[in-house]
């Protein structure tokens, strides 16, 4: 056993070249996944049972299985299904990619809208109410009064929760995707190196870790710096 | 729906190999929560400083590429230890079970050692030093005093770190352990049914998501029960 370290600085530009294949299936999936987000909040807050049952029936689903699964019905059990190979939405699910991105955006979604409902509990009432006395429609209330300081109470949840994003990505390797994950895996199965490519990748990984709590941290910083003086 | 007929049993092995390995990691996340949570609050700069990379690295990295590293890993190093002892030896490796009880245990103690330090954190200063004046040892401290006011309050986020813990099971399937996602696998291979098998298998699981749930919200109960208004 010994430590190859040519074979570092031969692979880590490799594996770099599936960096933007992560950020990719990372941007996208969290995009998507913060408007899920926001619209199974919108339901699951609405008062109305119809519109939240379902809500939190989905919310249940997605935060209690492994999101590996969700991977492996969506990319391999979903073409078993006649409508869905029939239906409009085949030239997505037919690509590994687009599968990937399903997955992570219905499971990001389901754990963010979670996250977004702690930070409108949090809002003081007193501060609704008084909107309410102001003559706000429930519509601007929600806008101009909670989401503001929702999104201030909920962003070191949602910087959480885009870090174990990160982490899921590295999932869609498992569906023949070559991501970072992925292209170490091929790596490692070529050469049998373990140590030497899993750790470099684990570096780089651990940097886009730290990266986005930097800059979380920052916008945290930003965004409440009228309470400190 | 007839496709699962003959695999109930596969599927039965397989959830208790589920089962087994939640409790074997689950014992270990405990350990390791609890040494790094010490570590943390040790005033001794080296095991602080170990607790603490312990934590950055193990919640920073994917968990799929820990698991992987330890299983690839370790079969690296035992072959090559093997082979000292015997040069014939080609290949040995840890099994996969082990393997995986073991990366997902550090996986989610580097979680709960963050989770236990800020509940030891909790824990009023003034019981500590109650016991103390009592003339209690540090030691029955620790285990009558400190743990008992700590737990509450690290139930409910260790709640959610059991719940990480039973859906990262599903991994070891990667390393080629009979779980349910593996049986699943083997299983498609014969029906061709993937969608029904997968689906089986996110039913397995949501079960066994729904039990710790509820058990945790049994237990949060028995914890703060002191605290009930009684009628």
């Amino acid at each position: 056993m010994s430590f190859d370290i040519a074979l570092i600085i031969d692979s880590i530009p490799k594996m770099l070249m599936g960096i933007g294949l992560t950020f990719q299936l990372l941007f996208l999936s969290l995009a998507l996944g913060t408007a899920l987000g926001v619209m199974l909040l919108i339901l699951r807050i609405s008062g109305r049972w119809y519109l939240s049952w379902p809500t939190m029936i989905y919310i249940y689903i997605f935060r209690g299985t492994p999101i590996l699964v969700q991977i492996f019905i969506i990319y391999y059990g979903l073409p078993q299904l006649e409508f869905v190979r029939d239906g409009i939405f085949w030239p997505i699910l037919r690509e590994p990619f687009g599968c990937a991105i399903v997955a992570l955006t219905l499971n990001t979604g389901a754990y963010l809208s979670e996250i977004f409902r702690g930070g409108v509990l949090g809002v003081d009432r007193g501060l609704k109410e008084a909107g309410s006395a102001l003559g706000l429609s429930v519509t601007d209330r929600f806008i101009y009064i909670t989401a503001p300081i929702a999104i201030r109470l909920c962003l070191p949840a949602y910087s959480n929760d885009v870090v174990s994003l990160m982490k899921s990505t590295a999932l869609a390797s498992t569906i023949t995707l070559l991501d970072m994950m992925g292209i170490a895996r091929t790596i490692v199965a070529e050469t049998y190196a373990p140590y030497e490519v899993f750790i470099s990748v684990m570096v780089i990984y651990l940097i886009i870790t730290w990266a986005i709590q930097r800059t979380f941290g920052w916008i945290e910083k930003r965004m409440s710096r009228h309470v400190r003086q | 729906m007839e496709a699962i007929t003959g695999w109930w049993d596969d599927f039965f092995w397989g959830s208790l190999v589920v089962v087994e390995l939640f409790f074997v990691a689950l014992f270990l996340t405990i350990l390791f929560g609890l040494i790094g949570a010490g570590s943390k609050l040790s005033g001794n700069k080296t095991a602080k400083a170990i607790a603490n990379g312990y934590t950055i690295i193990f919640r920073g990295t994917p968990e799929i590429l820990v698991l992987l590293l330890f299983y690839f890993g370790s079969a690296i190093t035992m072959t090559a230890i093997a082979q000292i002892f015997d040069p014939t030896i080609k290949f040995v490796d840890i099994p996969p079970f082990w393997a995986g009880s073991l990366a997902i245990a550090l996986i989610i103690g580097s979680y709960a050692t963050e989770t236990f330090r800020g509940a030891f954190l909790g824990v009023d200063p003034g019981q500590i030093e109650a016991s103390r004046a009592l003339g209690v040892s540090n030691l029955q401290t620790f285990i009558y005093v400190r743990i008992p006011a700590m737990w509450r309050l690290a139930l409910p986020p260790f709640g959610n770190h059991m719940l990480s813990l039973i859906k990262d099971t599903a991994l070891v399937a990667i390393i080629g352990l009979e779980e349910t996602l593996f049986v699943a696998e083997q299983a498609i291979g014969t029906t061709g049914k993937p969608f029904t098998m997968y689906i089986l298998v996110g039913a397995i699981y949501l079960g066994f998501s729904t039990i710790i749930t509820l058990s945790v919200m049994r237990l949060e109960k028995y914890a703060n029960k002191h605290l009930e208004v009684t009628r």
